[in-house]
C-alpha cells in the first residue's frame, strides 16, 4: 500500500529501463561464465545436476512468462510475470550458488566446505545484525538487506572469477612476479569485484528507490553487499588453506587462520567498508537535485572503494619479512593502517548522514504534530526519535498486552517515521506525487492507531 | 518550502575529496606498476625451460623424463637451457609454491646466464624444513631479466603440480 502511494514517479520508466538493461547485461555475463565453467572449467557433471532445481525453476519462469504473453487480463498477466521473474530470480540465484560452492570449495570437499561456511555463519549474522543498527531512525527491511547480502555472496563472486581469471592471463602474468605482478593482482581485485557488488547497490537504488533514503541507507545496503562477498570469499580461502595444510597436519589451523582474519578482525575493515563506500556514493546520489552532481557523487563512491580494495591488496607487495611474530603483528596492522582510514570515512559519512536525517525527520514530525491530523502526538516525537525510547515503548506495550500489541506498536512507530521520511522527500523535491502519497501514508498510521 | 539541500553539502564534498584522493592512489599504483615493470624492457629472448624432473638431492641430479605431477615427498628440479641466453644476461629462475612462498632459486640471484650455462644449472624445490615434504598445489617456475638491480622481464613460466597424496 505504502509503495503504491508514495512512490509513483515520472522517473520510475527509466529507471526500471536502466534497472533492466543492467541485469540483461549481467544475465548475458552469467550465461558466458556458467557455461565457460561447463566447457573448460573443472565443475563435473554432479555439479550440473546438483543445478537442475535451478534449471527447474527457470523452466517454471519460462512456463509463467509465456502464460503472462497469452493473458489478455491485464491482471493475470502482470502476476504471472511476476511469478515469472520471482522464479527466474530463484532459478538463477541457485544454478550460480552450485557453480559458486563448486568452484571455491571443490579443494577440500564438501565436509570441510559446509564445516567452514557454518563458521562463517554467525559473525557474517552478527555482521547484518550491528549494519542493519546502524539506520538508527528507519531500519532497512530484513528482505533487501538479506537479498543485498546474497548478492554479494553469489552473483558477484560468480561475476568476478572469470573476470579476474581473464586479467590474470592478459596481464599479471606477463609480468615479473613480485610487486609488479602484485599490483596489477590488485587492480584487477579491486576494478572486478567492486565493480560486481557495487552493482548490486545500483540495481537496489533503481529498484527499490523507496527504500534507500540517503547516505545511511545506501552504506547499509552496501555494507551487507560486502558482508556476503565476504562469507563466501571466507569460505573460499578457508577451504584453500585447509586443503594445502591438511597433509602436514595443520589444515585446522590455517582454516582457522583465516577464519580470524577474515571473519573477525576483517569483518567490517574489508569488503564490508569498500562496498559501503559505494552505497554512501549512491546513497547521496539519491538526495542531488542535479544529475551532474548524482553522476559524481556516485563515480566518488565507485572510485573510492576501487581505491581501497586496490590499496588493500597492494599492500602486500611490500609487507615486512621477518619472524611470524612480526608478519603476524604487521597483518593485524595492515588493516587499521590501510582500511582504517577509509573506515573512519565510512563512520564519518554515516554519523552526518544519520544526523542530517535525525535533524529532518525531527523537524517533519514536529510539523506533522502540529497539525492535529493525529498521526503523530506532540508527546511521540521525542519517542520517535529515540531508539531506546521507542524499544522501551514497545517493551511497556508487551507488558500490557503481550506480542501482539509489541509488535502493533512497532508497525505503528515505523509507519510514522515513514511518513516523517516521505515528508522530508517532499520537501526536498524528491518524489513527484506527495500529497497522495503523504496521504495514504498518514490514513495507513491512522489505522494501525485504531 | 524550506530549503535544505545545503545539508547534503558537507556529505557531498567529502565523497567528491575522497573520489580525488581514490584517483591519486589509483594513479600512485599505476606508477608504482611502471616503476617494477618499467616498459620497453622487452629484450626479444625467451627462457626454455626443458622441462621438470625428479630430483635426487644427495648427487644434485635429475632422474627419469619429464612430468608435470609429482609426490609430496618426491623432490623436483626444473632444466632450462641457458646457453640460449646470451651469456651475459643477468638472470634468476625462482620456484614459488601454493601459498606463494619461495621455495627454490637459482644462487646468487643475479647470476649471469653464461655463468648458469656452464654450471648446467638446475632449479630445484627445497623441501620445507618445517614439514619435511612439499606442500601439495600448484608449484610455479619464473625465469626473468635483471637490469639496474630489480627484474625487469619474463622470460619463461612452467608449473607443476604436487599431488596430495604422499
Amino acid at each position: 500500500m505504502i509503495q503504491q502511494a508514495a512512490y509513483r514517479r515520472r522517473w520510475r520508466p527509466t529507471r526500471y529501463w536502466l534497472a533492466a538493461m543492467i541485469a540483461a547485461a549481467l544475465f548475458v555475463v552469467l550465461v558466458l561464465s556458467s557455461v565457460a565453467s561447463l566447457a573448460i572449467g573443472p565443475v563435473p557433471l554432479r555439479a550440473t545436476l546438483f543445478g537442475l532445481p535451478g534449471v527447474g525453476f527457470v523452466i517454471a519462469a519460462t512456463f509463467f512468462a509465456l502464460r503472462a504473453l497469452h493473458d489478455h487480463e491485464p491482471g493475470i498477466r502482470l502476476r504471472d510475470a511476476t511469478r515469472a521473474a520471482a522464479l527466474f530470480v530463484v532459478g538463477i540465484f541457485l544454478w550460480l550458488a552450485v557453480v559458486d560452492v563448486y568452484t571455491f570449495t571443490q579443494e577440500a570437499g564438501p565436509g570441510v566446505a559446509t564445516a567452514c561456511a557454518i563458521a562463517c555463519v554467525p559473525t557474517t549474522a552478527i555482521g547484518l545484525l550491528v549494519i542493519r543498527r546502524f539506520d538508527r531512525n528507519e531500519k532497512e527491511p530484513w528482505r533487501l538487506v538479506l537479498v543485498a547480502a546474497l548478492w554479494g555472496a553469489v552473483i558477484s563472486t560468480s561475476l568476478v572469477v572469470w573476470a579476474e581469471g581473464l586479467w590474470d592471463l592478459v596481464f599479471t602474468a606477463t609480468l615479473v612476479p613480485g610487486p609488479a605482478a602484485d599490483t596489477s593482482a590488485a587492480y584487477s581485485a579491486g576494478i572486478f569485484e567492486e565493480l560486481a557488488k557495487g552493482t548490486a547497490v545500483v540495481l537496489l537504488y533503481l529498484v527499490m528507490r523507496d527504500e534507500v533514503d540517503d547516505v545511511v541507507d545506501g552504506i547499509v545496503y552496501g555494507a551487507a553487499v560486502g558482508l556476503g562477498f565476504n562469507f563466501m570469499e571466507s569460505v573460499s580461502y578457508m577451504t584453500h588453506q585447509y586443503a594445502i595444510l591438511a597433509p602436514v597436519g595443520l589444515g585446522a589451523a590455517g582454516a582457522a587462520g583465516q577464519w580470524y582474519f577474515r571473519q573477525v578482525v576483517g569483518l567490517f575493515f574489508g569488503h564490508a567498508t569498500f562496498t559501503a563506500l559505494i552505497g554512501a556514493g549512491i546513497g547521496i546520489a539519491r538526495q542531488m537535485p542535479l544529475i551532474s552532481q548524482r553522476l559524481l557523487v556516485t563515480a566518488s563512491g565507485f572510485l573510492a572503494a576501487i581505491a581501497a580494495h586496490f590499496a588493500w591488496d597492494a599492500w602486500q607487495a611490500f609487507v615486512l619479512v621477518g619472524s611470524s611474530s612480526t608478519q603476524l603483528l604487521v597483518a593485524n596492522a595492515r588493516y587499521v593502517l590501510v582500511i582504517g582510514p577509509f573506515a573512519a570515512v565510512v563512520l564519518l559519512l554515516l554519523v552526518m548522514g544519520q544526523h542530517v536525517e535525525g535533524r529532518a525527520l525531527r523537524r517533519h514530525l514536529e510539523v506533522e504534530a502540529a497539525g492535529g491530523l493525529g498521526a503523530v502526538l506532540p508527546y511521540e516525537v521525542a519517542l520517535l526519535m529515540s531508539p531506546w525510547q521507542r524499544f522501551q515503548a514497545r517493551l511497556a506495550a508487551l507488558g500490557r498486552g503481550g506480542p501482539g500489541a509489541y509488535l502493533g506498536l512497532a508497525r505503528l512507530q515505523r509507519a510514522q517515521l515513514h511518513l516523517a521520511m516521505e515528508r522530508w522527500h517532499r520537501e526536498r523535491r524528491e518524489i513527484d506525487q506527495p500529497l497522495a502519497a503523504e496521504e495514504a501514508l498518514r490514513q495507513h498510521v491512522l489505522e494501525l492507531r485504531g | 518550502m524550506v530549503e535544505t539541500h545545503d545539508d547534503l553539502r558537507p556529505l557531498y564534498r567529502i565523497m567528491l575529496v575522497l573520489g580525488l584522493v581514490s584517483v591519486v592512489i589509483l594513479a600512485s599504483g599505476f606508477a608504482l606498476l611502471l616503476r617494477f615493470a618499467p616498459p620497453g624492457q622487452h629484450s626479444g629472448y625467451r627462457a626454455h625451460i626443458t622441462g621438470v624432473y625428479a630430483y635426487d638431492p644427495a648427487t644434485a641430479s635429475i632422474t627419469g623424463s619429464a612430468m608435470t605431477r609429482f609426490h609430496r615427498d618426491q623432490p623436483f628440479a626444473a632444466t632450462v637451457d641457458w646457453g640460449n641466453l646470451p651469456a651475459g644476461m643477468l638472470v634468476s629462475a625462482r620456484w614459488t609454491d601454493s601459498l606463494d612462498d619461495d621455495v627454490g632459486s637459482t644462487q646468487p640471484t643475479p647470476v649471469a646466464a653464461g655463468r648458469l650455462a656452464g654450471e648446467n644449472a638446475l632449479v630445484p624445490v627445497r623441501a620445507s624444513r618445517e614439514f619435511g615434504t612439499n606442500l601439495p598445489g600448484p608449484y610455479t617456475l619464473t625465469v626473468v631479466r635483471y637490469a639496474r638491480g630489480q627484474p625487469v622481464e619474463l622470460l619463461a613460466t612452467a608449473r607443476v603440480t604436487v599431488l596430495r597424496d604422499p
